[in-house]
């Protein structure tokens, strides 16, 4: 919904703050942009994915920025965060496991390379994200309530996020200590999402209180998380694309000069009077009327 | 001892003062300036006050007459909701509303941004100064009041107070931000809390019609008006450039001529008009660069097109539409292949960045640094130069709307490289420069004792890192800050005469041009002149 809505919003005025990262050469590094150039409008405008990508990946997966800029915060946020990615990296992987069971093929070790694979690396990758975002969670949760700079703006519902994702991830780490050291039983719920109710073959059903709770636990988390600031893990990419990095310059003919025509035929309702703004004038009837008069 | 940290709610609260700005708490100076450390911000007398909001911190910047009675208020309180809706429709605000939406919705509340902010450093972490304080404030507002379940969600997500005291200082508030950017540009996700103050700020300009008298009654409506933010008609600024035209051969010995309204030349020259009162010899400079080089250039003497300054990006959109369109017009008249701005940095990026999308058709005529043309020039050999000529300490002021803002970094430091052999830089500088303090229209506001909270306070940083730049000089050498940027050299020099570095260290400033034109080697007399020691 939140990106749907996004993707519908009208163009924006450019908005970039350098460095952008698809510049290209040293310019990505030291900040500097196209304008650079002399009549860089008779130029074809280059732009370096590779660039791009080669900041992404570490901004994404290590939080270089927050490292950079705030290092204390860095060293309760990034396990959090890593422990997050690890634990959709689970998800993933049970997901392949459940496919495979589909298709006959069991995740157990000694089943060929690539289950084996799958069978270790789901517990590797669940057993640290689980332990990393209980830690992280609990120091950014205590981090919040003894800090001041936080605590004074934070409100209820930032700890409660902090709680509800504190409790998922210990109860599922629970859940694994106690009754499902390799993710079988929560492999076999993805199973039975996949076949509708069915249950793998071999599969003993030991449906336990902590494993149907983290089950649970882990999907309101899926639907709550887009309602909250914590929808910042997916809109980043907005953030950076629509705007930081937005740099496409407008010319002659082109979709940009098409969506500016569209939004200059907008009609504002403005009240103070140098607007000069009726509901009826367009902004590009006000733009041109030059607010000679005005006051 | 120091009063417990405000928290955003606090702002609703009423009292004489939200927040006081103690000497003791500011940034300390180094020698020889420590005695400016027990320098206080005068106190504003009660009867110049008494009618206005002045609750924030003890400077003004709006002045906005307190209601009358509850009626007034109640008003007041309409107008801004109804304001605060339409930053959050299309039709109002489509200019802004995915980036407003964005840094409205994301934040973690993680005050990374805080320590990037040179106001806040300064001011000794005043709270109401940190960049997600007047952010946070506006949130709960919209939360509460504008978004369904307002009321349940201010309990769960933060609740505010909407009252004149909150409106009132928030509108004040929007005015201790220079726009810089640097907590923007440092936010691990992307929140732009400086985009939220210049929100705030188009709300009461563009609802309420409220914004400081210099950017908008003597700002943009008299440059619409007159032709110019300096009140110059068209016949005093070709009196004025006449007069500069004569004053250059004066000066360097040098003849040249300004053309005006050329039409079909290559180049149409805008200049901030404030150069043509303050600064002539900048004016001077770009004309015997130009005629040097053998450019096909010009100046406008039509209303607007001999004033490049865009106050309208700083608090209203619809003023800087106005002042854009009225720029590309005068161009698209001349016939003229591109606009060329000078060295004036929010012009840069009003009109290169900002208006890229108001601009269409036979309007969007190209527009170009005049840094990126005067490094060409220089590097193309068609100026003799001779750097021995500038043999005195330079460092380089990078302003933020051309750096931070437009990518434009290295042009202006190729030159600097060429023609001064003492050029040292700030630290730090390019996109992680320091604002000058002026920035967003501070540099021209200086009403009741603003002017004083901006050396004391805005401007702090800018002064701390020119010392730093000549630290290792001797006092008695001449320096030399370069700040190709109208404002930020208003806001420099105004640091450098009230902390009275000229004759405390010896340090000067000017633009770019006058460097370059110093070291022509065609100049029989230099342009940049130092006193005695």
């Amino acid at each position: 919904m939140r990106i749907y809505k996004q993707m519908k919003l009208p163009l924006h005025v450019r908005w970039e703050l350098y460095p952008v990262k698809h510049e290209v050469g040293e310019k990505a590094e030291y900040g500097g942009s196209f304008m650079e150039e002399v009549n860089w409008w008779e130029k074809e405008k280059k732009s370096s994915l590779f660039n791009e990508i080669q900041y992404m990946i570490p901004e994404i997966l290590f939080l270089r920025g927050l490292k950079k800029e705030n290092p204390r915060l860095w060293n309760i946020s990034f396990p959090f965060h890593f422990g997050f990615y690890l634990v959709i990296g689970t998800l993933v992987l049970l997901v392949l496991g459940a496919f495979s069971m589909v298709l006959g093929f069991p995740i157990s070790p000694g089943r060929g390379i690539v289950n084996s694979l799958i069978y270790y690396l789901t517990i590797l990758l669940g057993f640290l994200g689980l332990t990393l975002g209980t830690g992280g969670t609990a120091s950014l949760f205590r981090r919040r309530l003894r800090d001041p700079e936080l605590r004074n703006y934070s409100a209820f519902s930032d700890y409660l996020n902090l709680v509800f994702i504190f409790i998922f991830f210990h109860i599922s780490l629970l859940a694994w200590l106690f009754h499902d050291h390799a993710f079988a039983g929560a492999r076999a719920y993805i199973y039975s999402l996949l076949t509708f109710g069915g249950t793998p073959v071999g599969f003993a059903e030991s449906r336990t209180f902590l494993g149907s709770l983290a089950i649970v636990l882990g999907s309101l988390l899926i639907a709550y998380i887009p309602l909250t600031h914590m929808s910042h893990m997916f809109m980043k990419y907005f953030l950076y694309h629509s705007v930081k990095w937005e740099d496409t310059p407008n010319r002659t003919g082109s979709k940009i000069e098409a969506a500016v025509l569209e939004n200059l035929g907008l009609k504002p309702t403005w009240a103070a009077p140098h607007i000069g703004a009726d509901g009826k004038k367009t902004w590009a009837e006000i733009a041109t009327s030059g607010g000679k008069d005005k006051k | 001892m120091k009063a417990p940290a405000l928290k955003p709610q606090d702002i609703a609260k009423r009292s004489d003062r939200l927040t006081r700005i103690r000497a003791e708490e500011l940034a300390p100076l180094p020698p020889p300036y420590e005695d400016f450390n027990t320098k206080p911000l005068t106190e504003l007398k009660e009867e110049k006050i008494a009618n206005i909001e002045a609750s924030l911190d003890g400077t003004v910047a709006i002045g906005i007459p307190k209601p009358k009675n509850r009626e007034e208020e109640e008003k007041y309180l309409k107008a801004f909701l109804s304001g605060l809706r339409k930053l959050f429709e299309k039709e109002n605000n489509w200019t802004f509303l995915q980036p407003l939406l964005l840094s409205m919705e994301h934040c973690a509340k993680c005050q990374t941004c805080s320590d990037a902010c040179p106001v806040f450093e300064m001011s000794g972490r005043q709270e109401i100064y940190r960049p997600n304080f007047r952010s946070e404030v506006l949130r709960r507002i919209y939360r509460k009041y504008i978004k369904p379940f307002g009321k349940i969600s201010a309990k769960l997500a933060g609740d505010i107070d909407l009252n004149w005291t909150t409106i009132s200082r928030l509108a004040e508030l929007a005015y201790r931000c220079t726009l810089c950017r640097r907590c923007a540009s440092v936010c691990p996700i992307g929140v732009d809390n400086a985009l939220i103050t210049h929100e705030i700020r188009k709300l009461f300009s563009q609802e309420l019609g409220i914004a400081p008298k210099e950017i908008h009654d003597k700002g943009t409506l008299q440059h619409l008006r007159v032709g110019s933010t300096t009140g110059m008609n068209p016949m005093a600024v070709k009196d004025s450039v006449d007069f500069i035209q004569e004053e250059m051969e004066e000066v360097t010995g040098y003849k040249v001529e300004i053309p005006w309204d050329k039409e079909g030349a290559e180049v149409l020259l805008l200049h901030n008009a404030g150069e043509i009162l303050a600064w002539p010899e900048n004016v001077g400079a770009f004309a015997i660069i130009f005629q040097a080089a053998g450019i096909s250039w010009t100046l406008s003497s039509e209303e607007l097109g001999y004033d490049v300054v865009n106050y309208g990006l700083w608090y209203d959109d619809v003023q800087m539409a106005r002042v854009a369109v009225k720029h590309a017009e005068i161009a698209r008249k001349l016939k003229v292949k591109k606009i060329i701005i000078g060295e004036c940095g929010h012009a840069h990026k009003a009109l290169t960045v900002i208006a890229d999308r108001v601009l269409t058709g036979d309007l969007n005529i190209p527009r170009e640094s005049a840094l990126v043309l005067l490094d060409e020039i220089v590097g193309s050999g068609k100026l003799k130069l001779d750097p021995a000529r500038n043999d005195f300490p330079v460092t380089l002021h990078d302003p933020c709307n051309v750096v931070r803002a437009m990518g434009i970094v290295e042009p202006q430091r190729r030159i600097l490289r060429k023609i001064a052999p003492k050029f040292r830089e700030m630290t730090p500088h390019g996109v992680d420069n320091y604002c000058c303090g002026g920035g967003s229209g501070f540099a021209i506001m200086s009403g009741y004792n603003f002017a004083e909270w901006r050396v004391l306070v805005s401007s702090r940083k800018k002064l701390l890192q020119i010392l730093g730049a000549f630290r290792d000089e001797p006092l008695e050498v001449p320096k030399y800050v370069c700040a190709p940027c109208s404002n930020c050299k208003g806001s420099i020099r105004d640091i450098l005469e009230y902390f009275r570095a000229k004759e405390r260290s010896r340090i000067y400033y000017g633009g770019l041009v006058e460097l370059i034109v110093n070291a022509m080697a065609e100049m029989k007399k230099p342009i940049i002149k130092f006193d005695e020691a």
